[in-house]
């Protein structure tokens, strides 16, 4: 049956192709970064011939470096982390487990999506620029965002666009933020109480709460900073700033007051990207235990604190940027009280598998989800090292972040995609893919996101800094290189079982047979299931 | 509502009651609000969740500029144009006809209801024309965007109310359009309630950007 274009399960579908590019295109870039980081001055004529000006000779400048490592971000945070389990499977599922007919406003929710895809045209306009893309990295941190061309090769026309970009971005995920929860509240089946909701949605709906909180934040600081690139205005940018020759007649405003915005909106994004995979991983947990999850009510109260505790902790971004020390320590304790909510999930998670050991059904999705809750643990631990001021004064610049980072809000959410996708394809498209490549892919893709995020730690360790094209040139990083080599050569091999997942889709889109009833025999009496 | 009890946390979605047994509602087979339009209830919950996000905007530029003005040694108070009084004046007595016209309506007294609404709306146009001749009085003052963080902000907040405020004078030239024609059914009511609920909270939000640069900034 065809579908109309506003139908929830087709905007799904829009938004879970845009997801599936962009997640290409953001894999794809880090691989290239990965391979100029080992191999520095190594020519590869597929650079020339797709960077010109930025890979004159084959050999990348560590501008176009920066330039893909911003587009890596951007597209990673924005495109994939909070498109795919929000608004792909939130679309998908959310009427479905409501019982309601379709999205509070479905017209509504195609423009959202429209919207969206203007603003990764945007993006993709920001790097075609005759300077390159813009350097200033996903935080686009002032003043080298807010000064224009002077600041750089792609800080002219490249930024704007960026910022443009972003901004488009926040109203699509606005208006899409007031769909769910319009829909929570008034679509939801008179015969559902709020706390008899499915823990997915429960989920959906504190997400859509974060966004409508965070992301007006950073459409604000976005009109802010282009007024300052655009107009002249001094927001962002300090009096008597000088690069080189150029003094720049900007006064008195305050980089600092940027990383207040931005990190206001940027800590809730991180829960607005796994969030909805933790709802994803409750229903999957419980539908292939065979059991209601454990401490059913506890976990939606956990979801509540983790959000609330999300919005109030902003400031552990800034540890090194000259917090008054008093504040320090209080994000810093509000930060750390994150990991009760967070164990107690973990917790329920753990103890719904244990009732469940003998009647466990290790299907891909399930994989996925257990997989997922092992990388929290991973990503969460790494976090109470960064939580504290004295280790982050250390930790903040080096590759202990990036580690921390890809693994909580990357790979884990990455797993709840995972996860998500196995388990609701039947209703996404129709058919079941491949289980058998599906388990082969499942654990390739768990030991070599381990082999490739682990060993950050110990290059942060060693006090390897991020955001750096070249380690090559750093007499103290060089005992550190061949680990760095096999972190590529990681990267390389967990993108390539990625190709396991491209095909087994493809495969299953094309000759795949259609879904039965209940495809997963997963229990009626169990709610989570939906 | 059914009261949670052991047996039905965890159990499966309660559906519809209309809905033929065995599922949750979703693509359309005719769970709740079937029928492809929102429903009256949801729009006054968006609108009411469009607001809190308007408010968060708003919020953002207040925060910037109590840190920016805090940091800062270049901040000079301006002397606001006499013409914003009025305005302010224009804006609340619009608020005052576009509630006088929805609780016509709501009374049945449908006569009163289009004079009044049509009032509110030339009132929110007039609004907007002294906004723009505020912005000229100041310019002309020498008072502009860049220069001063004082007058940075505030033309930052009158430029964005004011795109609010042409944001909601668009649903209310869209109900004067519906009331002219005399199809305001059960839909074009949802629009009154939401689009009056929204300009009283322009109102507001205006009176906080005056008393802020009047008292404060």
């Amino acid at each position: 049956m065809k579908l109309p274009l506003t139908h929830h399960r087709t905007v799904a579908r829009l938004y879970f192709w845009l997801s599936l590019g962009s997640v290409i295109l953001g894999v794809l870039l880090s691989l290239v970064m990965r391979f100029h980081l080992v191999y520095p001055s190594k020519a590869v004529g597929l650079f020339q011939l797709l960077w010109p000006r930025g890979a004159q000779g084959g050999v990348m400048t560590p501008e176009l470096y920066l330039s893909l490592l911003t587009l890596h971000g951007t597209v990673m945070v924005f495109f994939v982390l909070t498109l795919a389990p929000m608004n792909a499977f939130g679309n998908l599922m959310l009427p479905r487990q409501l019982g309601a007919a379709h999205m509070a406003f479905p017209r509504l929710n195609l423009i959202s999506f429209l919207i969206t895809l203007v603003s990764f045209g945007l993006l993709l306009a920001s790097v075609l620029t005759e300077d390159g893309g813009p350097l200033s990295g996903w935080t686009a941190y002032p003043p080298l965002s807010a000064l224009g061309a002077i600041a750089g090769p792609g800080q002219g026309l490249g930024q704007t666009l960026w910022f443009f970009s972003i901004g488009v971005f926040c109203i699509g995920a606005l208006l899409s933020s007031v769909n769910v929860v319009a829909t929570v509240i008034e679509m939801r089946s008179p015969t559902m109480p709020l706390m008899a909701m499915p823990i997915a949605s429960w989920n959906w709906f504190i997400t859509a709460i974060l966004s409508l909180l965070s992301f007006p934040v950073l459409l604000a600081a976005g009109m802010l900073i282009l007024l300052d690139r655009l107009a002249g205005t001094s927001f962002f940018v300090p009096a008597g700033l000088m690069i080189a020759d150029y003094k720049s007649p900007h006064m008195g405003g305050s980089p600092l007051l940027w990383q207040h915005l931005f990190w206001f909106f940027g800590h809730p994004e991180v829960y607005i990207a796994i969030l909805p995979g933790m709802g994803i991983v409750t229903t999957v947990i419980s539908a292939f235990s065979g059991r209601a999850i454990f401490g059913r009510r506890a976990m939606i109260f956990a979801t509540i604190a983790i959000a609330l505790l999300g919005m109030l902790v902003w400031g552990h971004h800034m540890f090194t940027s000259g917090l008054n020390p008093w504040s320090a320590i209080a994000f810093s304790i509000l930060t750390l009280a994150i990991g009760v909510p967070s164990a107690v999930k973990t917790f329920n998670w753990l103890a719904t598998l244990w009732l469940a050991r003998g009647e466990l059904r290790l299907t891909t999705p399930m994989l996925f989800a257990v997989g997922f809750v092992s990388i929290f643990v991973t990503g969460g631990l790494s976090g109470l090292f960064l939580g504290q001021p004295e280790l982050d004064a250390y930790f903040h610049d080096t590759y202990f972040v990036v580690a921390h980072f890809h693994i909580i809000m990357g790979i884990a959410a990455l797993f709840g995609i995972f996860a998500a996708t196995f388990y609701w394809f039947p209703f996404l498209f129709g058919k079941v893919l491949n289980e058998t490549l599906g388990k082969i892919h499942f654990y390739l893709t768990f030991v070599l996101a381990y082999a490739t995020f682990l060993p950050m730690h110990f290059a942060g360790f060693a006090g390897t800094p991020r955001r750096y094209a070249d380690f090559t040139s750093f007499d103290f990083l060089t005992p550190i290189l061949p680990l760095q080599k096999g972190i590529t050569h990681a990267a390389f091999a967990l993108a390539a079982v990625q190709l396991l997942f491209i095909g087994n889709l493809i495969w299953t889109l094309w000759r795949g047979a259609a879904a039965a009833e209940n495809p997963w025999q997963t229990n009626a009496d169990n709610g989570e299931a939906y | 509502m059914p009261s949670l009890t052991q047996s039905n946390i965890g159990g499966p979605p309660p559906v519809h009651p209309e809905l033929p047994p065995g599922g949750g509602g979703g693509d359309g087979d005719g769970g709740r609000g079937s029928g492809g339009g929102s429903t009256r209830a949801a729009s006054m919950t968006a609108i009411i969740v469009v607001m809190c996000a308007s408010f968060m905007t708003f919020g953002a530029f207040l925060s910037a500029m109590v840190i920016r003005r805090g940091l800062s040694n270049d901040w000079h108070k301006f002397a606001l144009p006499r013409i914003l009084w009025y305005n302010t004046i224009v804006l609340i007595l619009s608020s005052i006809a576009i509630e006088a016209a929805r609780r016509m309506l709501k009374r049945g007294r449908r006569s009163y209801f289009t004079p009044l609404w049509t009032i509110a709306t030339v009132l929110g146009t007039l609004f907007l024309i002294g906004q723009f001749t505020a912005w000229n009085q100041l310019a002309a003052q020498g008072v502009f965007l860049v220069g001063n963080p004082s007058s940075a902000f505030f033309h930052v907040m009158t430029w964005a109310h004011a795109a609010h405020v042409v944001g909601a004078l668009l649903a209310v030239i869209y109900v004067e359009f519906l009331a002219l024609k005399y199809e305001l059914g059960t839909r074009g009511r949802t629009w009154v309630d939401a689009s009056s609920l929204f300009w009283h909270f322009l109102d507001v939000l205006w009176l906080g950007i005056m008393a802020l640069f009047v008292f404060w900034a």
